[in-house]
């Protein structure tokens, strides 16, 4: 790479004392002129990890490369991204690779991001994947509404193939072939579940699939096959991994889950966006030191972690590092309903003039909106969810309907659902019952607050 | 005949070798098919089941499930506005109403239905997060991206969109790169950091 970062030698503390500047890995692409574009990719060593693995490497040491790494997967699960690839890799071919560039949870928007300004680099994470797990075919799956990024990746697509990093004999290496091609999804949360996603680019409503059998092994993957299903983001970690050393990316920021990591921040706060630093950066410096603190210098009353599927935290818990393992486990975890969550890394902070409860009643519109309606438990849950906190939003809410509310969470959360849609429905439903149960009340003993978050309008009874 | 020539030879000779089932070209071919006509109506659903060995109801339930494919006509123009957490927050309740009032809609109706000016020049409706959230409130304009777009933005914004485009703009904290870089004097007005209990 052209840019050396200092993080290797430059260990990383958490909370205020965190050495600076930290020299961005992922998003260097940003404000190059023609960074997407594969001429400067190539300048800023691009496909230089590609060319490492297929000449200096075989595939099973880069997948103990990835491994040794620690790379844990970015799009939520927070699964080994070598362990993944080398139990597909146990599994007989054909093998698939999917991307999973369905983003669209609440208030993270890393992937497009990083799409937009280095699609490049997503392409030879990919390629790499494919060549350490032995996969001739992989699938770019992206939302619907992201045309804008699924053009980006077309003409990215037509670059490499053209310079043949895409095709037949990549880089020289007999019987190395891949082939990408990218499928957009048409308006579905659902399909950032990898087996929901699966099935859409089979070309079916997408419903998850029972696991067992589970997608790296036969019968559970795409077309039935072996299937690698990746984040992004992750995939976007891989070539650095292979140029810079295991090593080098073990040593960033949180040692159980290190890397560097695209925070997203929004809500509340002066000036959200996407912030490129190590794992484990703490919700006090994301909030004050990058993103400007809070508009109206209000106090910050709570915060999604990790978007709106994640439970919430409260205004008083700021110094908490922002990672997969410390927000999966004591104390970040709340029987029955599991930990709090770091999801993708999508911040969401309200200010002390949120109107929790027209909050919540969003995000119960929209799980029930989003549910595909496949087991029961969420089709039906996440509607009297919607139906309850609807009524209690619009003022008609009776002492009752709190402990319906909590039924209806207990019932649909701890792992009742086919899959994570249905379970994390309930997050911001519960946690915000636990953590502002007064302001519930008040709402079903007829003492709303004027105002909806600022906003004055009421919520739209979906 | 609803599928034009163009679109048939498309969905056969690229969609459907991308992949090993012929019924994994729906997707691509469904949204071929709303791209040329608007919207998809019963004739698609035969003309892409013939295509790809599917029943036309079987395709007609795949086109169901995702909101983006129409079922039936709408404005030329289809604005959807961004009613998630962190549009809310900043105020983008405010601008779905004044696009509403503005395009002669009625904002209270509530619901997530599309609606329809009487002269078919516009639809709108509201729409789950669009990942643009640093653009809060994002609008969305015939998939293309829009933001920040509040209340008083609006009339501005109906009179010429692409002032308001971010499509390809870098984030909102990323305008002077991609350093993360602590804002200028960021203390002064930061409660005091709290303790290293974790």
């Amino acid at each position: 790479m052209t840019q050396t970062p200092p993080v290797a030698d430059a260990p990383i503390q958490h909370g205020a004392g965190q050495p600076l500047p930290w020299e961005p890995v992922l998003m260097t692409a940003v404000g190059r002129e023609g960074g997407r574009f594969l001429p400067d990719y190539l300048l800023r060593g691009g496909y230089q990890g590609l060319t490492k693995a297929v000449q200096e490497m075989d595939p099973d040491s880069v997948i103990k490369e990835i491994s040794d790494s620690k790379l844990l997967g970015r799009g939520g699960a927070g699964f080994p991204t070598g362990v993944k690839w080398g139990g597909t890799k146990r599994n007989p071919g054909p093998r698939h690779l999917v991307v999973n560039a369905d983003e669209s949870e609440p208030g993270t928007y890393g992937n497009r991001y990083a799409i937009d300004a280095d699609p490049h680099g997503l392409l030879e994470g990919m390629l790499v994947c494919c060549f350490a797990v032995g996969i001739q075919q992989a699938y770019i799956y992206i939302r619907g509404e992201n045309l804008y990024g699924a053009e980006v990746l077309e003409h990215a697509i037509k670059e490499a193939y053209a310079a043949g990093y895409i095709g037949k004999n990549i880089l020289g290496k007999e019987g190395f072939n891949v082939d990408i091609s990218v499928t957009r999804g048409a308006g579905a949360y659902v399909c950032g579940e990898e087996t929901a996603l699966m099935e859409s680019l089979e070309g079916r409503r997408a419903q998850p699939r029972i696991r067992p059998p589970f997608p790296i092994e036969v019968g559970g993957g795409l077309f039935g096959r072996p299937t690698v299903v990746n984040n992004v983001e992750t995939l976007m970690c891989v070539p650095h991994i292979l140029v810079r050393g295991a090593a080098w990316f073990a040593s960033i920021g949180a040692p159980a889950c290190p890397g560097p990591k695209l925070y997203t921040i929004s809500g509340h706060v002066n000036r959200p966006g996407v912030y490129e630093l190590p794992m484990g950066t703490t919700l006090y410096d994301l909030i004050y030191k990058y993103a400007g603190g809070m508009k109206r210098n209000q106090k910050v009353k709570a915060v999604s972690p990790g978007a709106l599927a994640c439970q919430l935290l409260p205004g008083t818990d700021l110094n908490v590092q922002m990672d997969t393992a410390t927000l999966t486990r004591p104390p970040h975890w709340h029987p029955p309903f599991g930990p709090v969550g770091f999801g993708a890394g999508g911040i969401i902070v309200y200010g002390e003039e949120t109107d929790i409860v027209q909050v919540v009643a969003r995000a119960a519109g929209f799980f029930a909106r989003e549910s595909c309606g496949k087991c029961v438990p969420c089709r039906e849950g996440t509607h009297w969810m919607q139906d309850v906190l609807s009524r209690i939003a619009h003022g008609h809410g009776r002492p009752r309907d709190l402990g319906i509310l909590e039924d209806v969470t207990r019932n649909i959360g701890g792992r009742k659902t086919l899959c994570a849609l249905g379970d994390f429905s309930v997050n911001s439903v519960a946690s915000a019952l636990r953590l502002f149960r007064p302001e519930f009340e008040a709402y079903c003993n007829g003492h709303a607050r004027s105002s909806a978050a600022g906003s004055g309008v009421p919520v739209a009874a979906g | 005949m609803s599928l034009s020539q163009a679109a048939r030879d498309r969905i056969v000779n690229d969609f459907i070798p991308r992949y090993p089932s012929k019924r994994a070209a729906l997707m691509p071919s469904l949204w071929l098919a709303q791209e040329e006509a608007g919207w998809l109506g019963p004739e698609v659903f035969e003309e892409v089941g013939e295509l790809l060995d599917l029943h036309p109801t079987d395709v007609a339930s795949v086109a169901s499930f995702y909101v983006m494919f129409h079922r039936r006509k709408i404005g030329d123009r289809l604005i959807e506005v961004c009613e998630n957490p962190s549009c809310f927050l900043n105020g983008s309740d405010q601008t779905y109403a004044r696009i509403c009032d503005q395009l002669g809609l009625d904002s209270g109706h509530g619901g997530h239905g599309v609606q329809t000016t009487p002269d078919g020049k516009f639809s709108v409706r509201p729409t789950e997060c669009l990942a643009a959230c640093d653009y809060a409130p994002v609008v969305q304009v015939d998939l293309r991206f829009y933001g920040p777009v509040h209340g008083a933005d609006v009339d501005a914004f109906l009179a010429n969109m692409e002032a308001f485009s971010i499509e390809g703009k870098p984030s909102v904290s990323m305008a002077n790169g991609p350093q993360a870089v602590p804002v200028d004097g960021w203390e002064a007005h930061a409660p005091p950091a709290p303790g290293s209990a974790e």
